[in-house]
């Protein structure tokens, strides 16, 4: 982790590793780092994607609000909560972002927004209030990638 | 606000409209914050109206608030003035690129934010259009 925090602050930073004999220097990755958050910053993006398209259809298909979407949004909420937890935890483990405010905004974003679109539309299941989750789930998911590159 | 609203807001389309307008509100305004008060110096231009749109959509989200309880007058000024910020900015920054050191939230015409910055004023006005008139008592959908 120390390595790969080290990495991650100087920004044309390479991954490089020692083949075992050969001595030779092989670059192995580029400017964007791989450790245990970004499979999870992938999954928060899918999930997303998936949870915006299934409001969209519900808004084409002028279905009113199904309970069903609710805990989708929910499901990706707890998602985004695991990404911030996860991008807290390496600043905290000497990750420097390149600028702070920026990423705690963004993390803050990213856990705030989903519960504020569901508290806004709580008494409303009309068809439109898909809509409001469909813009809150692809903001959620545009939040995660970019908490993903500013971290 | 609510001294505007003569019943309680019906549901429609102005829903994703207010939104996704509070999104915008939180990122040109978190954006445009961080900006000027910590390197302002770099593009005084740029982060001033970066300043100018999150007070924009601000204006914006109340007036859409507005017309969808039966105002529209402010609404049609407000998402006109945001089109013509979102264009003469846009143009602005492909012709003077050298007041625009830094991307601002209308630069290029909103390309950093997927051109919904251009987008939404548009929206709003289609909306504004073809939105349905609210009866004197009727509020609910």
């Amino acid at each position: 982790m120390a390595a790969s925090s080290s990495a991650k602050t100087q920004p044309a930073a390479r991954r490089r590793a020692t083949s075992p004999g050969s001595g030779e220097v092989e670059v192995i990755g580029e400017d964007w780092h791989v450790d245990a958050l970004t499979p999870i910053g992938f999954i928060v993006a899918g999930y997303a994607a998936f949870v915006t398209i299934a409001a969209v259809v519900g808004v084409v298909l002028k279905a009113p609000r199904p309970k069903w979407l609710d805990q989708l949004a929910w499901m990706l909420e707890i998602l985004a909560v695991v990404l911030a937890i996860g991008a807290l935890a390496g600043w905290s483990a000497g990750r420097k972002p390149e600028s702070l405010s920026t990423f705690l905004g963004y993390v803050g974003a990213l856990v705030c927004l989903m519960p504020l679109a569901l508290q806004t539309m709580r008494t409303d299941r009309s068809t439109w209030s898909s809509g409001v989750i469909a813009a809150a789930a692809l903001a959620t998911g545009v939040v995660a990638v970019r908490v993903m590159m500013v971290r | 606000m609510t001294a505007t609203s003569p019943a309680k807001t019906r549901s429609g389309p102005h829903l994703v409209l207010l939104t996704v307008y509070a999104i915008f509100v939180l990122a040109a305004g978190a954006r445009s914050l961080v900006q000027v008060f910590t390197r302002f110096d770099e593009a005084p231009i740029a982060y001033s109206l970066s300043v100018v749109a999150a007070a924009t959509y601000v204006a914006g989200w109340f007036a859409i608030r507005r017309a969808a309880n039966g105002s529209a007058g402010f609404a049609k000024i407000m998402l006109w003035v945001e089109l013509a910020g979102v264009f003469v900015v846009g143009v602005l920054s492909l012709v003077v690129p050298s007041w625009f050191p830094d991307a601002s939230v209308w630069s290029k015409f909103g390309s950093g934010y997927g051109f919904v910055p251009a987008l939404l004023p548009i929206l709003g006005l289609l909306w504004l259009w073809q939105r349905p008139t609210l009866g004197p008592t009727e509020g609910d959908r």
